[in-house]
C-alpha cells in the first residue's frame, strides 16, 4: 500500500491530540485506549505500531537503524531488530493474542537530496522491520515509507488509525 | 574524551579555528558574488546532539540542512541548519537581492544555498586542516528542507551515533543590507576531536 492511495484529510499545521503520549528518537511505548501514541519527526528513522482491535491497545516504536553495526544482539528500541520483538513481548503480556495484533509502519525516508550513503539507511529500516514482522508473524497491514519527507504520526487506539503528517503533503489516514 | 569536558582553553582553540575559518569564509564568498560579504565572529558552544533540533524550535520545526561526512584523518560530519526565512535571505544576500525578494526555495535557490554554504563548510575545514595540520576533506554536501528532528535522526544514523555531542558555531551573513543567521554544527566522533585538540597542542 503506498501513500497516493490516502487522500490528504487535512493542509498545514499538525496538532498531536491532547491524548497522544510522545514517543522519542530510540523508544517504544504501550498504551491503551483513551490513550493514543504519537512520535514527531521520522526522517530515515521508522516508526513501527502494532495494535490489538479488541483490547483497543497498541505499542509505537520509533528506531533509528536496523541492527547494531558491530554485529552484537541490541538491547534498545534503536534498533528495528530489537524493537519488533520487544513490541510484540509487551503486547502479549499485556493480554493479547498474537493472532489478533497487525502492524502499520511509516518513515524511512532518504532525507537529502543527491545522498548516497544516507538514503540507504531508510531503505534498510524498512527492509529490516518487514522481515522482523514476518518473522514474528504479524502481518503488515500498511506503509508510507520511503520518499523524501519527513512525517509525523499518530496511533489512534481505538480505531488503530495511523495519522501520518508531513510538511509537504498534510496529514493522511493510514 | 567527550567534548563536555572540555577545558576553557581548549573552547578557546575551538574558537580561534571558528574564527580563521569565518575569516576565510567571508574572503571565498565575496569573491563568489563579486560584494563585500562578512561573516560574523561566530560564539562557539558545546552542546548534546540530541539538543540540536531545540536551536531552531524543536524536532517538528521546518529548517534547511546541508550535510557533508568528513574524511580523512578525522571522520564525522558537519551540518548547516538554518530557519526556511533565513535561507531564503541567503538566496537574496548572495544574488544582491532586497531581502524579501525570494520567496520559494526552487531547484535554482537550493544550488545556490548548496554553492554558498559549501564554501562556510570548506572555510572551517581549511581552518581546521592548517591549523591542527591534519588532512580533512568533506563528501560533496547535499541539501535537505524538512523537520528539524527528522534531518538531524538521519545525521546521527549516518554517523552511527558515534558524535554524542556537537561543536556548535553560530555565526551570521552579513552584507550592507542583509543579516542572516546561521549556524554550522561540527559532529567530530570521539577520537577525531581529540586529534584536533591535540594536534592543537591542547589534549
Amino acid at each position: 500500500m503506498t501513500a497516493s492511495s490516502h487522500p490528504v484529510i487535512r493542509k498545514g499545521l499538525f496538532t498531536p491530540n491532547p491524548l497522544a503520549v510522545e514517543v522519542g528518537v530510540s523508544a517504544l511505548v504501550f498504551a491503551r485506549h483513551p490513550s493514543r501514541l504519537m512520535t514527531p519527526a521520522l526522517g530515515s528513522c521508522l516508526g513501527i505500531s502494532l495494535w490489538d482491535p479488541s483490547m483497543r491497545t497498541g505499542v509505537l516504536a520509533h528506531v533509528m537503524l536496523p541492527a547494531p553495526s558491530d554485529g552484537t544482539p541490541g538491547t534498545s528500541a534503536k534498533y528495528v531488530e530489537f524493537a519488533v520483538p520487544e513490541m510484540v513481548r509487551l503486547m502479549l503480556e499485556a493480554g493479547s493474542f498474537k493472532h489478533r495484533l497487525v502492524a502499520k509502519i511509516a518513515g524511512g525516508a532518504a532525507m537529502f537530496s543527491r545522498e548516497s550513503l544516507v538514503a540507504s539507511i531508510g531503505v534498510r529500516n524498512v527492509e529490516e522491520a518487514k522481515r522482523q514482522l514476518a518473522h514474528a508473524q504479524v502481518p503488515l497491514v500498511a506503509e508510507d515509507t520511503g520518499q523524501a519527507h519527513a512525517r509525523t504520526i499518530e496511533l489512534a487506539l481505538d480505531t488503530g488509525i495511523l495519522l501520518v503528517h508531513s510538511h509537504r503533503f498534510g496529514t493522511r489516514e493510514l | 574524551m567527550r567534548p563536555q569536558a572540555l577545558t576553557e582553553l581548549q573552547l578557546d582553540a575551538l574558537r580561534e579555528v571558528g574564527s580563521i575559518g569565518a575569516g576565510h569564509a567571508a574572503t571565498a564568498l565575496s569573491q563568489l558574488v563579486d560584494r563585500p560579504v562578512g561573516l560574523q565572529v561566530p560564539t562557539i558552544e558545546v552542546i548534546d546532539l540530541s539538543a540540536v533540533p531545540y536551536v531552531f524550535g524543536g524536532p517538528a520545526q521546518v529548517v534547511c540542512a546541508v550535510y557533508a561526512r568528513l574524511m580523512g584523518d578525522i571522520g564525522g560530519g558537519i551540518l548547516f541548519l538554518a530557519t526556511e526565512e533565513a535561507a531564503l535571505s541567503l538566496v537574496d544576500l548572495l544574488r544582491g537581492h532586497e531581502k524579501g525578494t525570494t520567496k520559494l526555495l526552487d531547484v535554482d535557490e537550493e544550488d545556490m544555498l548548496l554553492r554558498g554554504t559549501s564554501i562556510l563548510i570548506s572555510a572551517y575545514l581549511a581552518a581546521i586542516a592548517r591549523m591542527a595540520d591534519l588532512n580533512v576533506m568533506s563528501a560533496a554536501p547535499v541539501l535537505a528542507f524538512d523537520m528539524a528532528g527528522a534531518i538531524l535522526a538521519a545525521v546521527a544514523a549516518e554517523v552511527d551515533m558515534l558524535a554524542e555531542q556537537a561543536v556548535f558555531v553560530s555565526t551570521a551573513f552579513l552584507d550592507e543590507n542583509h543579516s542572516v543567521d546561521a549556524a554550522l554544527f561540527f559532529l567530530p566522533d570521539p577520537g577525531s576531536l581529540e586529534t584536533i585538540l591535540g594536534r592543537l597542542g591542547m589534549a
